[in-house]
């Protein structure tokens, strides 16, 4: 049976009950954390090396044949007609012929697990890496296809994985978001904020857009003509006519909350200028994370980025590589070559970057990252005389690294010629399970009721993968 | 040997139960299905249960019927997702065969009259599921609190305690009150000087104004998922969508009976005096999002219709009816045919669209639209041939590969349409538009048939699964009997009328109650229910039951009339009451059940910016029309697939009306009305939440929204107060209605001295007092 939600679990949800008082007191110690919070941090349910997570999302559809699932058979074959049984392609689009992958694929690391030339910086992480070739979803529509990898299900308004991990373990540094997102300067993903929301929850857990420029998040710095001199006057006034309000008036959590949430954002301002202000890293960091190449400049800027913010505290930073439509992303329906070394080249370096300075602070052993994006490609080309590749929603492959993953391996595989998942099928649910599981938190358990019953973000479906536990 | 008779078939004699059907069914199905073990919640080892099927909600057989039996379907494994038994090997060709001998005899079950013992489902007797009886009034002791019955359900409740009601709000306090909840702004002065302790009239006055209309439409807007584009890929806008709201709009102004606005937007086109207007409310089917490339277009097909369904169950009955499209109801008395009765009722609904592009359609009396379609029919008639004509002749200047562009793609260019624009066919296509002008025009599904194709309950909800057809029904657990779903005659099917007409019934144990108890939840924060998208045996109970179907019930003797119904809240004590708490009081009951006082509640986005506007003096009161684009930050349109085209802001004045004028764009919702808890726009919002986070205070103090609007605000208190002490006093009058205290003008003229009136007016904006009334 459900629990019905009771006035209790909203309490709970908001975080509020407690007096406003001795929060006040919470909010003067240096790193604020807010019992009153609907943000304050939750216990998981269960012990777990993952505190954080990184998603890095690989938007538009990379081709699993040319990225991490090598398919000799379908080189072989190169040209000729595809032949089976499998619906191929998207929106009545013509299809063309079995295209092998140009890439070369080698065996990496002590594992040996092969990897395409695409990435030769992440490859040096092999061991690290524990790749799923047998991923499928149920779409072959970018929109449903990015709300099902992000928020379990092909229709809109379901919280994104980020929110549900929000939700679930709060965030330990409540003067910077929870759940930060970072798009790609060519545009969101198709859908947009549907894919980093919190749906049907509380808009507290949906995913913060951190921009570009020294201003990451909306409305960060006074307006303009306003000093911070004139800004913390302006607040202490605020505060102390809320104050006064508050003691005049009944005792009530959410004023209290409401008067906490202003001298949080003031504390977010300085907090969020200061981590993204890069000035300070290294000449060495700078070049590690391709800053000085207008190719990876970008993505290594957000890899930077999400470093910094998991060293204060995220909980959860959603990347994405590629924006806008087409070969802006890695939909490479005209010519897969040209954009995956395009977006590949993009992110290959940064990626890597991230991997080692992750592994350099110890934060590795607590952060779990994850790559992929909403479903895969055709080994077929799409039409006559182009490369490019359509969708392919049967098969294709992600990777997650790092907190409780055990490394160097690729697990599930595709048929012969890379079209569909026909061994240890992994669905997006069955992924979802999983990276929650990483996180100590049993999906079947993490709940939130709504519409008359306890909504999951793996409705009925997801098992965890135990072969990626470490 | 059996096998061997099988053969011949037409010699053999039934298949015996007790010495092979059951030993059959023994051995492979009651491991699972049987006595101990009911997976799916399906048993075979009784005739009856077998009967009433499992958590589907389809019998495991039909007697007499093999071809038709679920049983048969899964042994048999026409669909190889959905084989049983899920182990050991398949049944055989011989076994399979003699289930089905045994099912098209009859499926004769020798002593199941005894097993079959009716079952009593105690969910049958939940309170809600029975009509409400007008209780008596309670009797109180301090019978001089009581101004009318709702003071005397709830002081019954508070004196059983012991405990008393919260004293009365002082006047200022009520007033602000009364303005925001009724109007969605606050008092202006001139309002606040003229005010001389009427409060009956004030609310008659309240009421009478359009901006009642503009808030509490937006209420049911809520309820009803309304947005303005469709979501997913394109999130374009519904073409002439906004005429909903408008429709809500003049609805709660004109105070149209509840009954009425139930069955218009259900079935407004089946009405025998529809209209423009009627046509325009059942958008309602309309309003929610669709994917515009869907996965799976038969899935989608029944996605929508389920949108429809559960719009329509929670919204007027709040029941979670949708919770039964894959199987039974897991908590619920509510079936899967159930479910699916109600979908036949709307299973003959048409999204109009060509390809991907929205239609829309011309509104107005049967009679114009019939006399305008006939009109487009002829021009259609006249234009076609002289167009192909003309395209045939060689006289157009079109260039050779434009043309079989346009042969291949039906598209036309500019060029082709100046030069179609010259035929002489336009002279009579001029004359027929003048006889028959344009209608206007208006967003909404259409029933094309009266006969609606077949509904069938779909096996784990999957459209590809169709299992036994159904026809139209309303849940049996709330119908004794079912409504009549026939339109003699009509060009539609009937069915939608047929099933508002019992939602706005007397009859209907749960209609009234749930409106009455939605509106008590807009005027309090919290319903009386506190579940009001849900009713069901899951659903919160009532903190005052017998106030609940008093007022139910009350609501229905005076015609269903909203405004009669805000009218006897704002003139109880209980909504009279001060916000001041009361330890004891809070330590026993924290929630407020028992309305010891009046709570706290957050304004609602809508209602802090629209304050905001009146405040800085730059509401711009236009009422009606199409949605309007706010100014938006660039970094705001970072996430969106389209950050160039996609937002383009109007300019201010055009773009400072109410916000419930501001688009609903599904992938893209105004940052600070996001922030500060919009609802939910893909299904029915039962209640907006209420967050205070960090990035609501940033956006709050330091946004672009507020901070133009306290720029205006001190301009306003130059222009119109001089000396800082006035213009103090100005400021908490227009913003909170009241003067300040001493020391509140202390601590303004101390701050003045080093900061400016702007951000004094920014302060102000930002005080919880501005967003909570007292």
């Amino acid at each position: 049976m459900p629990t019905k939600k009771t006035r209790r679990d909203f309490l709970w949800e908001t975080g509020g009950g407690f007096a406003g008082v001795a929060l006040m007191d919470l909010l003067t110690r240096d790193r604020v954390v807010s019992a009153n919070s609907i943000l304050a941090p939750k216990k998981p349910h269960f012990a777990a090396k993952a505190k954080r997570a990184v998603f890095l999302f690989m938007n538009g559809a990379p081709s699993q044949v040319d990225t991490f699932d090598p398919k000799p058979e379908l080189t072989k074959r190169s040209g000729q007609a595809y032949k089976g049984p499998l619906t191929v392609g998207s929106n009545g689009r013509a299809i063309g012929y079995l295209m092998g992958s140009p890439f070369e694929f080698k065996p990496r690391g002590k594992s040996g697990l092969p990897i395409s030339e695409l990435f030769p910086h992440t490859a040096k992480f092999a061991d690290d890496l524990c790749v799923i070739r047998s991923m499928h979803t149920d779409t072959a529509a970018h929109a449903s296809g990015c709300l099902q990898m992000n928020t379990g299900s092909i229709f809109l308004g379901k919280p994104s994985a980020g929110a549900w991990v929000t939700y679930g373990l709060g965030t330990d540094n409540q003067s910077l978001p929870a759940f930060v997102v970072m798009t790609d300067p060519r545009g969101g993903p198709i859908g947009s904020a549907s894919n980093w929301t919190a749906g049907y929850m509380p808009a507290a857990y949906q995913g913060t857009l951190f921009r570009s420029g020294a201003a990451p998040l909306l409305d960060l710095q006074p307006p303009a003509g306003v000093n911070d001199k004139t800004q913390r006057q302006s607040l202490d006034l605020l505060h102390k006519l809320n104050t006064e309000h508050l003691a005049s008036h009944a005792e009530d959590s959410e004023l209290s909350a409401r008067i906490a949430s202003y001298e949080l954002a003031y504390r977010m301002q300085m907090e969020a200028a200061a981590v993204v202000d890069l000035s300070r890293e290294s000449a060495t960091t700078r070049e590690r994370y391709g800053l000085n190449d207008r190719l990876t400049a970008d993505f290594g800027r957000k890899c930077l980025m999400t470093r910094r913010l998991l060293e204060k505290g995220v909980r959860f930073v959603q990347l994405y590589s590629g924006g806008g439509h087409i070969e802006d992303t890695w939909d490479g329906h005209n010519d897969c070559i040209t954009n995956h070394k395009l977006h590949a080249g993009e992110t290959d370096k940064p990626t890597a970057a991230l991997i080692e300075d992750l592994k350099a602070t110890g934060l590795w052993d607590e952060t779990l990252l994850l790559w992929g994006g909403e479903f895969g490609r055709t080994p077929t080309s799409e039409g006559v005389g182009k490369p490019g590749r359509d969708h392919d929603w049967h098969g294709f492959s992600m990777w997650l690294a790092g907190a409780g993953v055990k490394g160097g391996q690729a697990i599930g595989a595709t048929d012969e010629l890379g079209f569909a998942a026909v061994e240890e099928r992994v669905h997006v649910s069955d992924l979802h399970a999983t990276l929650l599981h990483l996180m100590g938190l049993d999906h079947t358990k993490l709940t939130y009721f709504y519409q008359g019953f306890n909504q999951r973000i793996t409705g009925v479906r997801g098992e965890v993968v135990k072969k990626v536990l470490a | 040997m059996r096998y061997a008779l099988l053969l011949i078939p037409m010699l053999c004699s039934a298949a015996d139960f007790a010495t092979e059907i059951r030993p059959l069914l023994a051995r492979r199905c009651f491991a699972c299905h049987g006595p101990a073990v009911q997976k799916s919640h399906l048993r075979l080892d009784r005739r009856a249960d077998a009967l009433q099927g499992g958590e589907s909600g389809i019998p495991a057989f039909e007697p007499g019927q093999s071809e038709k039996s679920l049983l048969i379907r899964y042994v048999s494994g026409t669909d190889p997702k959905l084989v049983m038994p899920p182990a050991g090997p398949r049944l055989t060709v011989a076994e399979i065969a003699l289930l089905k001998e045994w099912i098209d005899a009859g499926a004769e079950w020798p002593g199941a009259e005894v097993s079959a013992a009716p079952k009593v489902d105690p969910r049958l007797a939940h309170w809600a599921f029975h009509a409400p009886r007008k209780p008596v009034e309670p009797s109180v002791r301090e019978r001089a609190w009581v101004k009318n019955p709702i003071d005397a359900f709830v002081l019954a409740k508070l004196e059983a305690k012991g405990w008393r009601p919260a004293a009365a709000a002082s006047d200022a306090d009520l007033l602000r009150r009364m303005y925001l909840d009724v109007t969605g702004l606050p008092p202006t002065i001139a309002e606040q000087d003229a005010f001389r302790g009427d409060w009956d009239g004030l609310a008659r006055s309240l009421l009478a104004r359009p901006a009642y209309g503009e808030r509490w439409a937006r209420h049911w807007l809520d309820v009803v998922r309304y947005g303005d584009t469709n979501g997913y890929e394109r999130d374009e806008a519904k073409p002439q969508g906004w005429k909903f709201r408008d429709y809500v709009i003049r609805a709660f102004n004109a105070d149209k009976p509840f009954d009425r606005f139930v069955v218009e937007q259900l079935a407004g086109d089946e009405l025998p005096d529809r209209n423009a207007e009627t046509l325009l409310a059942t958008g309602f089917a309309r309003l929610g999002p669709w994917d515009d490339e869907p996965a799976d277009p038969a899935e989608d097909r029944f996605d929508q219709l389920d949108d429809i369904l559960n719009t329509t169950a929670q919204g007027f009955l709040g029941l979670t009816l949708a919770c039964a499209r894959c199987h039974n109801h897991k908590f619920e008395p509510l079936l899967t045919k159930d479910y699916y009765g109600m979908i036949a009722v709307f299973n003959g609904l048409v999204r109009p669209r060509n390809g991907r592009t929205e239609l829309d359609r011309p509104i107005g009396i049967p009679a114009e639209v019939d006399r305008f379609n006939e009109r487009e029919r002829q021009i259609a008639a006249l234009r076609e041939p002289a167009r192909r004509a003309w395209l045939q002749s060689g006289r157009s200047k079109l260039s050779p590969e434009a043309m079989a562009t346009h042969r291949q793609t039906k598209r036309v260019p500019k060029e082709l349409e100046r030069e179609w624009a010259e035929l002489p066919v336009e002279a009579y296509v001029a004359r027929l538009k003048r006889e028959t002008p344009d209608l206007a025009r208006g967003y909404f599904m259409e029933e094309p048939k009266a006969v609606p194709k077949a509904t069938h309950i779909l096996i784990r909800g999957k459209a590809s699964s169709p299992g036994p057809e159904v026809g139209p029904s309303v849940p049996e657990v709330l119908a004794k009997a079912q409504p009549s779903f026939a339109l003699p005659g009509g060009r539609t099917s009937g069915r939608r009328l047929g099933l508002a007409n019992w939602i706005a019934s007397r009859e209907n144990p749960l209609t009234a109650r749930v409106i009455v108890n939605r509106v008590w939840q807009w005027h309090f924060g919290d319903g009386l229910v506190r579940t009001a998208n849900d009713f069901g045996v899951m659903g919160d109970r009532p903190s005052h039951e017998e106030l609940l179907d008093w007022l139910a019930v009350w609501f229905m003797d005076n015609g269903w009339s909203l405004k009669k119904l805000h009218t006897l809240i704002l003139s109880s004590n209980t909504y009279r009451m001060a916000k001041t708490g009361n330890a004891p009081y809070a330590a026993e009951d924290p929630e407020n059940r028992l309305l010891w006082r009046m709570p706290y509640r957050r304004l609602e986005a809508e209602a802090i910016l629209d304050s905001a506007l009146a405040v800085s003096g730059r509401l711009n009161p236009k009422l009606y029309g199409e949605f309007v684009y706010p100014k938006m930050q660039k970094e705001a349109l970072e996430g969106s697939s389209d950050p160039g085209k996609v937002w383009k802001a109007f300019e201010e004045e055009t773009a400072s009306r109410r916000a419930i004028y501001y688009i609903v764009k599904r992938s893209l919702m105004v940052p600070l009305m996001e922030v500060l808890d919009v609802c939910d726009t893909s299904r029915p919002a039962a209640k907006r939440q209420t967050t205070s986070v960090a990035p609501q205070a940033l956006q709050m103090f330091n946004g672009d929204f507020i901070n133009r609007q306290a720029r205006h605000f001190a301009e306003r208190l130059r222009r119109e107060a001089s000396g800082q002490a006035a213009q103090i006093e100005l400021a908490y009058r227009l913003a909170l209605a009241r003067r300040p205290s001493a020391a509140e003008r202390d601590a303004m003229l101390s701050f003045l001295r080093t900061s400016s009136l702007e951000e004094m007016s920014r302060v102000i904006l930002n005080l919880n007092e501005f967003a909570y009334a007292n």
